[in-house]
C-alpha cells in the first residue's frame, strides 16, 4: 500500500468504539473485576512505574489503569512541557506526566469514555491537580489545537483504533515541530487470522 | 506507517510481558503479543 492509499479498515470505526467503551466502562466502574488484563498497582509495577510514586496517588488514580508497558522509560521529560495523553483513561499516567512536567508544565488527558472522564476528572479534583485537564474526544479527532503539544503519550489505546493511520496523523498535527509521540501499545509476533481481524467481539476480547 | 505520516528517528523499546498471569495469558502467547514502549520524533 502506498502512504496516500486509503486504508481498508478491518471493523466498522463506531462498532469498534462501542466495544471499546464497553469494556472501560466495566474497567472504569469495576476496576478489581475479572479483565483479560491486569490493572491498578499491581500493574504499574509489573509494568514498572516508580513505586514510591504509584503509592503516593489514590487507589482512584490507579486502580483503573490498564496499560501495556510504560511510554514514560523512552525519553526524559522536563518541567514546563506541554502533554497530551491519547486515551487518558482514570488517568493514571496523566498524572503521572503532571508530575514530570511540574506546576508550569500542562497535561490535557483526552478519552471517550463518559464514566472514564467522570473518574478521571474527580480524582483531579480531589488531588488538587491543577496542571491536568481531562477533554471528550476520539484518537482520530482530538480537541487540542495544532502544534500544541511538546509530547503525546498514550497506553494500550492505538491497537484499539480502527484507523492507526488517521490516529497517527492526529497526533502529529498536534504535535508541535520538534515534538515527541511516547507511546505503549501491544505488537503481535504471530499473525492474526483475518476473519478474527474483522471481528469487533475479539479486539477487546 | 509512522515514517509515511512524518515521524523520524522511531525506536521499539524493549518487550514487556504484559498479559503474564492475566485471564489473557493464553491469547497472547498463541499469538506471541507483548507490550512496547515506541518513540518517535516530529521533525522541526
Amino acid at each position: 500500500m502506498s502512504a496516500d492509499a486509503p486504508e481498508e479498515l478491518a471493523v466498522d470505526v463506531d462498532a469498534l468504539r462501542k466495544e471499546v467503551q464497553n469494556k472501560y466502562r466495566e474497567v472504569a466502574l469495576d476496576p478489581h473485576g475479572a479483565h483479560h488484563f491486569h490493572t491498578g498497582r499491581y500493574l504499574a509495577r509489573h509494568l514498572g512505574y516508580d513505586d514510591a510514586f504509584v503509592a503516593s496517588l489514590p487507589d482512584a488514580a490507579v486502580e483503573s489503569f490498564a496499560g501495556v508497558a510504560n511510554p514514560f522509560v523512552s525519553h526524559p521529560f522536563s518541567k514546563g512541557e506541554r502533554v497530551v495523553d491519547v486515551g487518558s483513561g482514570g488517568g493514571f499516567d496523566s498524572f503521572v506526566a503532571a508530575d514530570l512536567v511540574g506546576d508550569s508544565g500542562r497535561v490535557v488527558g483526552i478519552d471517550m469514555t463518559p464514566e472514564m472522564l467522570a473518574k478521571s476528572r474527580q480524582t483531579a479534583a480531589r488531588m488538587g491537580c491543577r496542571n491536568v485537564e481531562f477533554r471528550e474526544g476520539y484518537a482520530e479527532k482530538l480537541p487540542v489545537e495544532d502544534g500544541w503539544a511538546d509530547v503525546v503519550i498514550s497506553n494500550g489505546v492505538i491497537n484499539l483504533c480502527a484507523d492507526k493511520r488517521a490516529t497517527f496523523q492526529e497526533i502529529y498535527r498536534v504535535l508541535r515541530p520538534g515534538g515527541r509521540l511516547q507511546f505503549a501499545d501491544i505488537a503481535n509476533g504471530n499473525p492474526v487470522p483475518a476473519a478474527a481481524m474483522r471481528n469487533v467481539d475479539l479486539w477487546t476480547a | 506507517m509512522l515514517e509515511n505520516i512524518g515521524f523520524v528517528d522511531v525506536t521499539i523499546g524493549a518487550a514487556v510481558d504484559t498479559f503474564k498471569g492475566a485471564g489473557g495469558e493464553e491469547k497472547a502467547r498463541k499469538f506471541a503479543v507483548y507490550g512496547y514502549p515506541f518513540l518517535a520524533r516530529k521533525p522541526g
